[in-house]
């Protein structure tokens, strides 16, 4: 495993915007892989359907039609086409199966790296677990301090995420960092964020009741500084102390 | 068809087969719990073969019954394993 | 075996058992949930439309339901039926039989979908219905989330409605693989019947696996046993692997029938023949395989592990070569044809079109990394309704088609087109846009402020949608009174063997015995039948109507209806029985056995044909073939209760769990039940020999032993609750152990009723010169042995 990841970093990192951690965020891996099946998709979809519709032109019953019926009649047992289409057939397959697979490998690896996270040293990185309830989040902190609503990290740190769930099954996920993960009760899914200063937006994608659609929580991607100085001041035991006063 | 004698002789492999099973379980001096567990499950397959084969007269159908059968049994090995597997942390 | 009334008598349509009529009821029937599911549809556009004034028109609740209906109802009450409608009509005809081989299971399993649909509406009305979405999660899908009494009736609707497919199911693999005319190879059927026949293979063994799983969820919601419950032995995931190794086959299931009708549809109107027709065959059945080898794909973002992950990805990638190579062979077979542009044509050429767009945007799905942000959006949403919607636009195309040869009377050509041509735009706008929006979750009706125009298109794309059905509603309607009549074969260049009979085809279908010796449909007469003759003769008594069927489905909604509201909850646990539903369960229950026992009582013939094309089956009996592919899902039926058992346990802990009972009462049932094969062994030998004596003692000991079965079983249970205190609902080891070994005793009562039938059958006469039933009671009886080989470790042993 750990072998493949160094493979794929080589692979992805010469085209890493966030260049000076030499790591990219999900979501320039997302856009990147989005950017490549939509370029082919959307080639291959405008051939065949054009193919389609030239033929299905051409060939149309007319006066001075092109085409000829093959003779048959009621109740005759099936033969198979005898032409050289079924040449053209495999061609077209073996065409297709190759532009396919080439596709999913070249996501496969991408899929390696975003699996593994991106590799920082130990230090550099601070963990998130969150519980996905009806109907919000809670953010529990390393030093136990927990925050309903709104998810605070530094910006561009690696964030390591781990996501439950405390009744039914929800799904964690920031479209604009197309980063998702999900709320599954009894397990623990992980994934990671990086991301610049900003809020996001954080919805549920998966039907959990009846206030699903107002499932939502904030993500405040903070300066480094600013971050510490609201880190130093959630010490848990002083919250207890608070509610207690 | 086969004659009463043939059935009954089955029977008896099968009582046996059964007494086998449970003997797996009280010899645990003998038998670790995986040992037992696998010979367990060994015994249950061949019970099966038997009563599949002589007494529900697979033996005397179309070969195709057989592979019917063995299809649904095939899948229902591949829900449960696949299923399984996919809930413990990999092989790396 | 009553007379069957005229067509215009409503009797005819209560008691009928002709596959055409069938086909008929199941036409009409699914077109309206096609308009019920339709208008949960628009519902879902109008919420997304955004504030009208004062707030949205649903509450969040309500729009959960409709969303979930919606799902529902066009999933399993709309397209499947639909598709079935035809297979009903057109297989029998298209191979050359006179109906299916069950005509009267066929009634009954007609009504049971009608019935369970009535079950589902009547589930709006009692609290509100399911809100969990079609894919039910768990556990959401449990009462102490989803707490209505309707929610549990939809869930009792589905289960209804699975009895009724499964039945149907071995109804259609019968008959295909029994009564195929003579002459007439596997190999040489028509497209649409293969097709027909690879769904009906992979709902055997998928739709098995979902009755188990209704039959789960339906204890858990309704005996508090904690299956999907117990979160932390990986209940949710269990519903998910359940779930979709059904839900993936089921996928298929719903689309091969509509490429069964593109491969007829695009023939009958090039002039062509499909395009290298044994390789699409190839694709066809390796698809249906593979099948059931991808679910895990609608789990990638689940906890489970990248092995499994990758493994799955590759399948799924491998699953859409086969299709690559359908797509292509519909397309090549255009070209040098003299295509005609009629409706039909348009809506498989449409079709065809969807099908391209929903498979380049899967292609999207199954790369993991992209499908990780794609899961729970409306990429996802857009993705499947162009293939399902894309596969129920060829059904539509089928309609016309088809309509002609149902009705005798033709539509008007240009109101066709044109009413194609609103569908498909407003199909494009609905769905087109659902790409453009995709960030957006699914089933979320409040959304990024952006999104707004977008949603806006697709809600007007919708109506447009809906008007379109209007149109074709009328189209159909004014067709069936003043459209032109039509002969055997109003198209040019159609080659099935349903275009050499009359529009509508008499009620025997063919006068004379079909044959296709000579490589085409010729009659063979019956003073020419030769040999036959004195069997043909002996088909001219098949009965076409029963009651029994509509009376059997009123009672299971009855019952089930009663079910629904039995135990009464307390946010989480059972507080006590509701004596109304207790009153209404018992009133159901009782009209159920009564009317099961009407339908066994009735004398109804159908008789299977003498000659007839049987690979690879020959040889059989068609009942005997009709209880193996029984067996073959009740397989399914307990391997999934089994899966479900070893699953819980792995994620505990395999070795932590001890078996909950003493050994010694499994070790006793082992050998009864082994000593109650052995006795149903002797019945079949003695009822051989013509022994009435002989049979009915051998039946009497299995009946003896089998009660003894039952009667250990009792000592055990009752140790259980009242000695040691426990029940289902004390953890979940005890839910999957008295579960898992009840559904089996179940099956133990069920074959004790069957015994004592048969005991009394044979007091009157039966079975001396025809032992069969006592054969495949015998062969059911050992199928129950041979569950208990492997119940008895799994939960007394290991």
């Amino acid at each position: 495993m750990h072998r493949t990841t160094e493979t794929v970093n080589a692979v992805f990192q010469p085209m890493a915007h966030a260049g000076q951690e030499g790591w990219q965020a999900q979501a320039e891996v997302f856009w990147e892989v989005f950017s490549v099946f939509a370029a082919v998709g959307i080639l291959v979809g405008v051939v065949v359907v054009a193919y389609m519709m030239y033929n299905v032109y051409k060939y149309r019953d007319s006066e001075d039609a092109s085409g000829e019926v093959e003779s048959v009649e009621v109740g005759e047992l099936p033969r198979d086409a005898m032409s050289k289409k079924s040449k053209k057939l495999f061609v077209s397959l073996a065409l297709s199966a190759v532009i396919v697979i080439v596709l999913v490998v070249y996501a496969y690896t991408a899929l390696l790296y975003v699996e593994a996270g991106p590799e920082v040293e130990e230090d550099a990185e601070m963990h998130v677990h969150v519980e996905g309830y009806q109907f919000g989040w809670d953010f529990e902190y390393e030093n136990g301090h927990v925050e309903a609503g709104t998810m605070r990290i530094p910006e561009n740190t690696v964030v390591r995420v781990t996501v439950t769930s405390r009744d039914v099954w929800h799904n964690f996920g920031i479209s604009e960092l197309r980063v998702k993960a999900d709320s599954i009760p009894g397990q623990t899914a992980e994934t990671w964020i990086s991301a610049e200063e900003g809020e996001y937006l954080i919805e549920c994608f998966e039907l959990c009741g009846d206030a699903h659609s107002q499932m939502v929580a904030t993500l405040d991607v903070m300066e480094e500084d600013e971050f510490e100085e609201w880190y130093e001041g959630t010490n848990p035991e002083d919250e207890t102390e608070e509610a207690e006063g | 068809m086969a004659s009463v004698k043939k059935y009954a002789a089955i029977y008896v492999v099968l009582l046996v087969l059964a007494a086998g099973k449970f003997v797996f379980f009280e010899l645990d001096q003998v038998f670790g719990y995986w040992d037992a567990f696998t010979g367990v499950m060994a015994l249950a397959v061949a019970k099966t073969a038997l009563i599949m084969w002589y007494y529900q007269h697979l033996n005397e159908e179309p070969r195709s019954i057989t592979y019917l059968v063995l299809g649904s049994y095939f899948l229902v090995l591949l829900l449960a394993a696949a299923a399984t597997f996919s809930i413990t942390s990999g092989v790396y | 075996m009553s007379e069957l009334p005229p067509k215009s008598s409503v009797k005819r349509w209560l008691v009928t058992t002709n596959h055409k009529d069938i086909g008929i009821l199941y036409t009409v029937t699914a077109l309206f949930f096609l308009v019920f599911g339709g208008i949960l549809a628009l519902l879902i556009r109008a919420q997304l439309w955004g504030d009208l004034g004062d707030g949205r028109l649903m509450s969040g609740l309500a729009y959960n339901e409709a969303v979930t209906a919606h799902g529902l109802v066009m999933v399993f009450w709309f397209l499947s039926p639909f598709a079935f409608a035809f297979a009903n009509y057109l297989v029998p005809l298209q191979i050359g039989a006179d109906d299916l081989a069950f005509p009267r299971l066929n009634a009954l399993s007609f009504w049971l979908y009608a019935f369970s649909g009535v079950l589902l509406g009547i589930s709006f009305f009692q609290g509100g219905t399911l809100d969990a979405g079609w894919t039910i999660y768990a556990p959401l899908n449990l009462p102490a989330y989803t707490p209505s009494i309707g929610s549990t009736t939809a869930i009792l609707a589905l289960f209804m409605f699975v009895v009724g497919v499964t039945a149907s199911t071995m109804n259609f693999l019968v008959t295909i693989h029994h009564s195929r005319a003579e002459g007439m190879g596997l190999m040489d059927m028509p497209l649409f019947t293969w097709s027909i026949l690879l769904t009906v293979w992979m709902m055997l063994f998928a739709f098995a696996t979902l009755l188990a799983v209704g039959l789960i969820l339906a204890s858990d919601r309704i005996f508090g046993s904690l299956f999907f419950d117990a979160t932390t032995e990986g209940g949710s995931l269990l519903w998910g692997h359940l779930f979709w190794f059904f839900g993936h086959p089921e996928v298929y299931i719903v689309f091969f029938p509509a490429l069964g009708v593109m491969f007829e549809v695009f023939q009958s109107f090039s002039g062509r023949r499909i395009v290298g027709r044994k390789w699409v065959i190839a694709a066809l059945i390796l698809i249906a395989v593979q099948s059931f080898l991808v679910w895990m794909h609608h789990m990638f973002l689940t906890t489970i592990n990248l092995e499994i992950k990758t493994l799955m990805m590759a399948l799924t990638i491998g699953i859409s070569l086969p299709f690559d190579l359908i797509v292509f062979a519909l397309i090549y077979t255009l070209i040098k044809g003299r295509i005609r542009y009629t409706t039909p044509f348009l809506y498989s050429f449409g079709a065809l079109f969807f099908i391209v767009v929903g498979g380049i945007t899967g292609v999207f799905l199954g790369a993991i990394v992209l499908d990780y942000e794609f899961r729970g959006t409306y990429w996802v949403v857009a993705h499947f309704h162009y293939i399902m919607f894309g596969g129920a636009t060829a059904l539509f195309g089928g309609l016309y088609y088809w309509f002609p040869k149902m009705t005798g009377r033709m539509y008007n050509e240009l109101w066709g087109k044109l009413q194609f041509a609103v569908f498909f735009v407003g199909f494009n706008l609905v769905y087109f846009s659902m790409f453009a929006a995709w960030e957006t979750p699914r089933r979320v009706f409040e959304y990024v402020e952006a999104m707004t125009p977008i949603h806006r298109v697709g809600t007007v794309g919708a109506f447009i949608l809906a008007f379109s059905f209007l149109m074709m509603f009328y189209i159909f309607a004014h067709a069936l009174r003043h459209g032109e009549k039509v002969g055997d074969n109003p198209w040019d260049y159609t080659r099935t063997t349903e275009w050499a009979v009359p529009s509508p085809p008499p009620l025997e279908n063919w006068e004379g015995r079909p044959s296709f010796e000579g490589g085409s449909l010729n009659f063979v007469s019956k003073a020419t039948d030769g040999g036959h003759a004195s069997a043909h003769d002996h088909e001219g008594h098949a009965d076409h109507a029963s009651i029994w069927p509509f009376a059997i489905s009123v009672s299971m909604l009855v019952l089930l209806l009663g079910l629904s509201g039995l135990t009464v909850w307390n946010g989480r646990e059972i507080t006590g029985v509701s004596t109304g539903y207790a009153a209404v369960t018992a009133i159901g229950t009782v009209a159920f056995l009564g009317s099961m026992l009407q339908f066994g009582r009735e004398g109804f013939s159908a008789p299977q044909p003498a000659v007839a094309e049987r690979w690879p089956f020959e040889g059989m009996d068609k009942n005997k073939l009709g209880t193996w592919f029984f067996i073959a899902s009740d397989i399914m039926v307990f391997g999934a209760f089994i899966t479900a058992a070893i699953f819980i346990r792995f994620e505990a802990g395999w070795t932590t769990w001890q078996p909950v009972t003493d050994s010694i009462y499994g070790l006793v049932n082992t050998f009864i039940l082994l000593t109650s094969s052995f006795a149903v062994v002797l019945a079949l030998v003695y009822a051989r020999r013509g022994s009435k004596k002989g049979t009915m003692a051998a039946i009497g000991a299995t009946m003896f032993l089998g009660l003894s079965f039952m009667a250990v079983k009792a000592v055990e249970w009752h140790e259980k609750f009242f000695i040691d205190g426990v029940s289902w609902a004390t953890n979940v080891q005890y839910t999957t152990y008295f579960m898992t070994t009840g559904l089996h005793a179940l099956h133990v009562l069920l074959g004790l009723m069957i015994a004592a039938w048969l005991i009394f059958r044979t007091k009157e006469g039966a079975y001396m010169d025809d032992d069969r039933p006592i054969e495949l009671f015998g062969i059911y009886w050992h199928f129950v042995d041979i569950v208990w080989v492997f119940l008895f470790p799994l939960f007394y042993l290991f």
